[in-house]
């Protein structure tokens, strides 16, 4: 058990002293830590010999891997041309809808008025007096409510 | 390594499709008849010297025919009426105006406009504009000034 706990390394520095005490007095264990001690480097290079013996199998296996894991990516990145194209319809559709959806009620859109004139048919008003003011056809028609007691 | 995302392709088309629908169901069909009365409320002070630079082209206008030095534009409201469809607008104020559009020739707009006052009867007038025309009402007392109604229809 020490002689394998020893190969291993295992042992505690004091025990592999006194092993190593016994092992010069006795030959069987010295045997047989010299047979445990040669399994290593035997399993390594039998290792190393089936390795190379597959090195061309292994590598005509990644060689294929590689080509496959290519392909895949080249086309993910070479989408359909839906796909490529289909964003622009969407982009366009999203910009009509936002024109036509933008909240209404409140534009800050600057005033452009293409002309300026107005007939005032009629105006009356039951609490107020409104005055009708024409400054000429550069200058809006205005009408002019003074709140009685008010303004 | 991230991988693209398929699914945000593929929905794409979709997205378009639904949109294209949802564009087409929801615009209405103008009609030949349908007039769209824009609503612009200023309020006109002598409170510091800005003008509101959303006033565009009638900005000078309207320092040449007031005496204020300041314009800011409160609100602005747009809506398309049929002719004989009544439209509400809120004034700032807790004022309403009422716009109904009435018959008229081709290019020409005519409305009948009413502001109110909570119960009272501001003004009550019948209007006659070339699509694109502007008229101002102007006035009723507001904070510390006065405010300027903004209308102009096509």
């Amino acid at each position: 058990m020490s002689i394998e706990a020893k190969a291993d390394g295992l042992l505690r520095r004091e025990a592999e002293g006194e092993l190593a005490g016994h092992m010069a007095g006795c030959d069987a264990c010295a045997a047989e830590d010299a047979a445990i001690s040669a399994t290593g480097p035997v399993l390594r290079a039998l290792t190393g010999i089936r390795a190379m013996e597959k090195a061309p199998a292994l590598d005509a296996m990644w060689t294929r891997v590689r080509a496959g894991i290519e392909e895949s990516r080249e086309a993910r990145l070479r989408p359909s041309w839906i796909a490529r194209w289909a964003w622009i319809p969407a982009g366009v559709a999203l910009g009509v809808a936002a024109l036509l959806f933008y909240p209404a009620g409140t534009d800050r859109t600057p005033f452009h008025p293409s002309t300026f004139d107005v007939a005032v048919e009629d105006v009356e008003s039951d609490v107020a007096t409104v005055a009708l003011v024409d400054k000429g056809e550069d200058l809006p028609r205005v009408i002019w409510i003074i709140e009685d007691a008010k303004t | 390594m991230r991988k693209p995302d398929r699914r945000g392709r593929a929905g794409a088309p979709a997205l378009s499709i639904l949109l294209l629908l949802l564009l087409f169901s929801a615009v209405p069909s103008e009609a030949a008849d349908t007039v769209s009365v824009d609503v612009g409320s200023v309020y006109a002070s002598n409170e510091g010297s800005a003008i509101d630079p959303a006033l565009g082209t009638i900005r000078g206008k309207l320092r040449s025919m007031f005496n204020y030095t300041s314009y800011r534009v409160l609100d602005r409201k747009r809506r398309s009426l049929a002719v004989g469809e009544a439209g509400e607008f809120e004034l700032p104020g807790r004022r309403t105006m009422r716009a109904t559009p009435l018959p008229a020739r081709r290019d020409k707009v005519r409305l009948s406009i009413q502001i109110s006052d909570g119960p009272r009867m501001l003004l009550t007038t019948t209007l006659g504009l070339r699509r694109g025309g502007m008229v101002l009402v102007g006035g009723p007392s507001h904070q510390a000034g006065v405010l300027i109604l903004i209308i102009s229809a096509e």
